[in-house]
């Protein structure tokens, strides 16, 4: 390759954007309807699992049973005599030899991980194996060798109906040869310990090391007058998405047609047509709705993000007919993301008035853990932090983000929080109100950013926290852990918890304005709908920019286009991905205020204007009507505007379209990027003594979002992760059979996800201070909730119990274990 | 789903003989909410070839009182013995359960005759494709003992079998001092469950089938409820449920009758406990000590000692609302 | 309407009668609803999540109830009267339009599953409480966490249907 020198181009990673308040007709306006919402309601929307193509086959992965085993071997004849059966795929075919699952072609690599990745400005990772072996790490799209239960493994069979593929895997003949198994990341870490996966490390079963040290956590520890010491546990909890996944590809001569469930089907089809040899621009890819993703469904080290693909695309090209590969709901849960396993050790030091001077975690955790220390750095003033961390491979199904990879994260610094307003008899408010900052440093120093980079000086948690006292009646509520029965014999019981607003900080996002001979307007850009509303709430900046009326704007994102918008788009809906759909209909208000005003000169004939004497800066438009500022009565609809210049074949002007890119900071959260957005979150509960249940009677949940373009939306994000979080703090857990690794609760009558009637109220309130990183400065909301409102479920808990469970989820065995523990310290005699 | 054989029939004399003509080989589906869900999951070791559908006999969901007692047909829907007025007047705690099973669908759905027949929920049973063939499908092993047994019996095993039944109306039918008439004899419910071998849920043969539900009508001076603890609020099946009946001479308790379920193969009657309270009033420390009788012979397992704590906490709720 | 012993326990020819069509068609012992109204009819509002009877997700009205066709045998419902969630717009409930106005919806999977479970609780029951609405659609599960405006919804399209329109 030529050493020509490269020259940088500089991403400004400190963008921003201001915006004043109710100047806006759609933006942030309440009683807009859902765009989607017909479709969905009146069961017209479709979904990957919905398609159905004339001729189609259906394709399934046969499960390994094992947890650790390899094929000894394997005879496919009678599933391949069965009739009806079309295909069978082999784990030896030659297809597939050099089809590796790991997904190095996209921008989520092993360096992504090892350098580039979450929280990666506080120290260099340590991969406890090589690169290539991380490639390993993913297997291969039909391995032979099974790493945990429901690995698809060995064959995958394409068949007439779906009945018929999975009573073709059933006549499988596989001799296996069982290997030993490790479940658990501390036993893993045992010397002598099975090598859950020998493939990709061979001594030992470490996946990942990391310490970090800022400042001195001794001399720290040697600076408080107290030090505490402390351990908490989570288990792991999974998606259990809505849509169980399914993919459709069928092969049209040399072009190849993809319907993909997936959260960044674009990243999908790159790496399908890497794998398979297929220009890019030979594939058609479709996306649509989405039953739901929470992040999960980026994993591109798995089978459900891309392996399905390849088997499709090879069972359809030796078929000759489109191919759907689907899971069943027992298939979902073994090959969707999980959360992971931590084990987690804090050591805590803090000043009498609730300043923390130090904190020294370690955390093991079991794949694609977790650091726990991210939050103290990027959200505390907190000066000493250390943290050292293992990561361990262990045989269970891969785990990913999944909202979001800031779990620990947010679980961590809502525990030292609240152990030490407990230890010094503090409302935790306070405690949270003495330590917020910024990577060790303290307001103050926040406040000179905030003004020099032109953001409202505004204190975010202090506001935050005011709005959520008075909504949930806080300092009448809240009382000393432990002391508070109620006439019903409950326990009662009041937490808090905090944490920053991360979810606007990365990617890139890219999208087209185009307008119609009519005046109507399509965003292109493809993106994968999660259910976060994109559709709505980029068509209100599009339309409130350019002056049209809403129903004037539509985005259709379900076809690719060429532009793709960020994902996971929950993460970086608006605030990455609105800056181009704004910026770009910006540009096409100009343009259209030029067509509106330049006359066009074909040989002798001249097409007048609709403003022939004006200038662009002497119109504006509102409802989809151009109008002289000076003059309104002096108005032209869109509509007669563009229809002259853009008509097609007869046009005189190139058709009205613009488009814009834009890059949001780098990958994570970079250092000197300071987070300035709060959330404050209340919970009052209600524990049964005798039973160890858990009532949610009220969450209060107050979310500095900078600005809401949809408040409907906003509030969804509140509440739906209100519910998940609930979920994830009371009941969501993988559970695994200990000898054998088998999953025992992978359906939706064991693996609990809640209902309506799990939570009695949620109250969710918007903070706007405009102190976001995206446009008008807005910031995300999709992560957040679901991911710190177990820390509050958990303070409650404590407060009512005056004990702690500090063992997620707080299952109602751990909850009678620490009542009983509080009254033997009380000297209850029972 | 794998295929199978479907039969409709008109009467009952013909399901008897639909289960004759396949000796063992048929199940009986009524609603269909756990049969369907066995055969999804391909749970069983030997699958029944074919289903007998009795939903096409006419006339088999009543909801009456007649010969002085309560007479419900067995496919009477959950959701409309949750809501009949007269149920809920009289035999409170049976309303209570139905309300209380599953979701409303599943109560839409699913029958009192199948709601008291169902299999266990044992996840090491249920695991699909037979993953685990464990005694309760004629193999060698319970799984549950050494493995993961939060939900499992917490007053011993039957032949090694550690699972529990998961029935949430059969406590309250118990309670109520109902019986089970079936195409063959009429049975205290209580004699329903089979005792002795954990490969059957109930006493009935192969070609045996529920007819009706008798329930007694409850003493003057009597009331009853049922009480369930489940994680969740709505769809779970119970983790330990309990249901009462309580007669009453004044202050002070003529005759009760406790039953618990969720902790045991069979449902569980506490008769240490309903022989305690007779003669007492009913106070917090009678049921207390009530209670604590009846988890006596408790026997937990290695993750559901909790479970003790559960069901005394039940029997004590439930009793206490029979004041 | 019951066929008597003659037939053979296997598939047979029968007709399904779903949104006021007739569907006459050889049904298989082993075809749910959901899968003879997804897959075979192509109606595929009635969603497949759980397939274990445990979400709601595949909710459709039968004799007015709303049932869970992912645990109903296909072959048992001939001549039960049927409605699926693509009906509500033919005949104009408001339900729809709520759900949309109300944003009780995300990724939107699991709603017609809700839509049709308030569908059969205001057929019933035209003026429901919340306590009423929380009775009838705590068997659903959104994983989205939509529960609250779900009541929004299903009270504003009670109010909608007081207005005289059907």
């Amino acid at each position: 390759m030529d050493k020509k020198k490269l020259g940088i181009m500089e991403i400004e990673p400190l963008v921003r954007d201001r915006y004043i308040q109710d100047e806006f007709n759609l933006i942030g306006k309440r009683g807009i309807s859902r765009m989607c919402g017909k479709e969905k309601a009146g069961g017209r929307a479709e979904y990957t699992r919905d398609v159905q193509l004339p001729g189609m086959l259906y394709c399934r992965i046969l499960p390994s049973p094992y947890a650790h085993a390899k094929i000894k071997s394997m005879n496919t004849e009678k599933a391949e005599a069965l009739p009806g059966v079309r295909a069978v795929l082999r784990y030896d075919d030659p297809e597939l030899a050099d089809k590796p699952l790991y997904g190095l072609e996209t921008k989520f690599n092993a360096g992504h991980l090892a350098s580039d990745g979450q929280a990666f400005y506080h120290g260099k990772h340590e991969l406890a194996v090589t690169l290539e072996q991380w490639k390993q790490g993913a297997g291969r799209v039909l391995d032979g060798v099974a790493w945990w239960e429901g690995h698809p493994v060995g064959a995958a069979v394409a068949a007439d109906t779906p009945e018929l593929a999975t009573e073709a895997l059933g006549l499988i003949e596989i001799e296996w040869e069982e290997l030993p198994l490790v479940l658990d990341p501390l036993e893993a870490l045992k010397p002598g310990a099975p090598l859950a996966a020998e493939e990709i490390n061979n001594r030992n079963n470490i996946i990942r090391k990391l310490k970090v040290e800022h400042g001195d956590v001794e001399k720290g520890f040697k600076e408080a007058d107290k030090v505490i010491k402390f351990d908490a546990r989570r288990r792991p909890y999974t998606v259990a998405d809505a849509e169980p996944m399914s993919d459709v590809i069928q092969w049209k001569g040399d072009n190849v047609e993809i319907w993909a469930h997936q959260q960044q089907a674009y990243d999908g089809k790159i790496i399908f047509g890497m794998k398979m040899g297929i220009p890019l621009n030979r594939i058609k890819l479709h996306v649509p709705y989405q039953g739901s993703q929470f992040g999960g469904g980026g994993n591109p080290m798995m089978h459900h993000t891309h392996g399905v693909h390849i088997i499709s695309g090879i069972l359809s090209k030796r078929t000759g007919r489109p191919v759907k590969t689907f899971y069943d709901r027992k298939d979902n849960f073994y090959n969707l993301s999980q959360d992971t396993d931590c084990h987690t050790s804090f050591k805590v030091g803090f000043k009498n008035d609730g300043t923390i001077t130090s904190v020294k975690i370690d955390n093991i955790c079991a794949k694609m853990g977790q650091y726990g220390i991210d939050h103290f750095e990027e959200n505390t003033r907190i000066p000493n932090l250390a943290l050292n961390y293992l990561e361990a491979n262990i045989n269970v199904a891969p785990a990913y983000w999944f909202r979001c990879e800031q779990n620990h994260n947010a679980l961590c610094l809502s525990l030292v929080i609240d152990h030490v307003a407990a230890a010094l008899g503090m409302d935790p408010v306070e405690v949270s109100l003495k330590n917020d900052g910024a990577e060790g440093r303290d307001m103050e120093y926040l406040s000179k950013f905030k003004v020099e980079h032109g953001f409202p000086d505004r204190d975010s948690l202090a506001e935050a926290i005011e709005m959520g006292k008075e909504a949930f009646d806080w300092d009448s509520k809240w009382h000393a852990p432990g002391t508070k029965m109620l006439p019903n014999g409950k326990l009662h019981g009041v937490g808090f918890t905090w944490d920053h607003e991360w979810d606007d900080t990365r990617g890139t996002a890219c999208a087209g304005v185009l307008m119609h001979c009519d005046g109507t307007v399509d965003i292109l850009s493809q993106k994968s709908d999660d259910g976060l509303n994109a559709m709505t709430t980029h068509c209100q900046i599009v339309a409130e920019e350019m002056g049209l009326k809403l129903a004037d704007v539509n985005f259709r994102f379900f076809e690719e286009v060429g532009f793709q918008m960020m994902t996971p788009d929950g993460s970086c809906n608006l605030a990455v991905d609105a800056y181009c759909t704004r910026n770009a209909a910006r540009e096409a208000r100009q343009k259209l205020l030029e067509y509106a005003t330049t006359p066009v000169k074909v040989l002798e004939i001249e097409y007048p204007a609709a403003f022939p004497e004006h200038h662009p800066d002497d119109l504006d438009v509102k409802d989809s009507i151009v109008y002289l500022k000076a003059n309104p009565d002096k108005n032209v609809p869109v509509a007669e505007v563009v229809k002259r210049a853009v008509l097609n074949q007869g046009g005189t002007r190139a058709p009205l379209f613009t488009w814009n890119w834009h890059r949001q900071g780098r990958y994570g959260t970079e250092e000197g990027r300071h987070r300035l957005t709060r959330q404050a979150y209340f919970a009052e509960v209600e524990v049964d003594p005798e039973t160890g249940g858990v009532d949610v009677k009220t969450i209060v949940n107050i979310n500095d979002v900078g600005k809401a373009i949809s408040p409907e939306t906003c509030e969804g994000q509140q509440y739906g992760g209100d519910y998940m979080g609930v979920g994830r703090a009371l009941a969501e857990e993988v559970i695994y059979d200990p000898k054998t690794g088998v999953k025992l609760n992978a359906n939706l009558i064991d693996y609990k996800v809640f209902t309506m009637r799990d939570i009695d109220e949620t109250v969710n309130l918007l903070l706007e201070t405009g102190m976001g990183y995206g446009p008008y400065g807005l910031n995300g909301i999709g992560e957040c909730i679901a991911t710190i409102v177990p820390g509050v479920i958990g303070n409650a808990i404590y407060n009512a119990i005056g004990e702690r469970v500090d063992d997620h989820p707080m299952t109602p065995d751990k909850v009678l274990a620490a009542i009983e523990k509080a009254k033997a310290k009380r000297g209850d005699v029972k | 789903m794998k295929p199978f054989k479907h039969y409709d029939v008109n009467t009952l004399d013909e399901a008897v003989s639909a289960l004759q003509n396949f000796a063992g080989k048929a199940k009986i589906i009524a609603g269909g909410t756990d049969i369907v869900g066995m055969f999804k999951d391909e749970v069983f070791a030997e699958r029944p070839e074919a289903l007998i559908n009795i939903k096409t006999i006419p006339n088999l969901d009543y909801i009456k009182e007649e010969d002085g007692m309560l007479k419900i047909g067995p496919l009477a829907l959950l959701e409309d013995i949750a809501h009949d007025e007269l149920i809920k007047g009289k035999y409170t705690a049976l309303a209570e359960a139905a309300r209380r099973t599953a979701s409303p669908h599943i109560r839409e759905m699913g029958t009192i005759s199948g709601n008291i027949c169902q299999q266990c929920r044992c996840w090491y049973f249920r695991s699909p494709n037979n993953r685990f063939n464990c005694i309760r499908k004629g193999g060698e092993d319970c799984y549950a003992e050494e493995g993961e047994n939060r939900y499992h019996s917490i007053f011993g095993n039957v032949k090694d079998c550690l699972a529990v039944n998961p029935s949430d109306t059969a406590p309250a039918l118990i309670a109520l001092g109902a019986k089970v008439k079936t195409s063959k004899r009429v049975l205290e419910i209580a004699d329903f469950y089979e005792k002795e071998e954990p490969k059957k849920t109930t006493v009935l043969d192969d070609d045996e089938i529920v007819v009706e539900i008798q329930v007694p009508q409850p003493a003057a001076n009597s009331k009853s409820k049922f009480e369930k603890f489940a994680i969740r609020k709505s769809i779970d099946f119970p983790i330990v449920n309990c249901a009462s009946q309580v007669e009453m001479d004044g202050d002070t308790v003529k005759s009760a009758r406790v039953c618990l379920n969720a902790v045991f193969a069979n449902p569980y009657v506490a008769q240490k406990a309903a022989e305690y309270v007779v003669g007492k009033t009913l106070d917090e420390e009678t049921v207390t000590a009530a209670a604590d009788l009846a988890l006596q012979d408790a026997k937990p397992l290695t993750k559901n000692a909790y479970k003790i704590t559960i069901a005394k906490s039940l029997i004590k709720k439930t009793l206490l609302a029979c004041k | 309407m019951v066929q008597k012993h003659q037939d053979d326990g296997g598939g047979k020819k029968i007709t399904l009668k779903i949104n006021d069509n007739e569907y006459s068609m050889v049904i298989e012992p082993h075809w749910t609803l959901r899968e003879v109204i997804h897959d075979k009819l192509g109606l595929t509002g009635t969603k497949e999540m759980c397939d274990k009877g445990a979400c709601g997700s595949c909710t459709v009205i039968m004799d007015g109830r709303p049932i869970l066709s992912c645990m109903t045998l296909a072959i048992e419902c001939e001549g039960r009267k049927i409605e699926t969630v693509e009906n509500l717009e033919v005949v104009g409930n408001p339900l729809v339009e709520a759900y949309a106005d109300n944003h009780a919806m995300q990724c939107g999977y699991c709603t017609p599953g809700f839509v049709m479970t308030a569908k059969a609780l205001l057929d019933r029951n035209p003026d429901p409480a919340v306590e009423q609405i929380k009775d009838a659609l705590e068997g659903n599960i959104c994983r989205c966490g939509t529960y609250p405006a779900h009541i929004d919804a299903v009270l504003d399209a009670a109010k909608r249907l007081e207005g005289g329109k059907k």
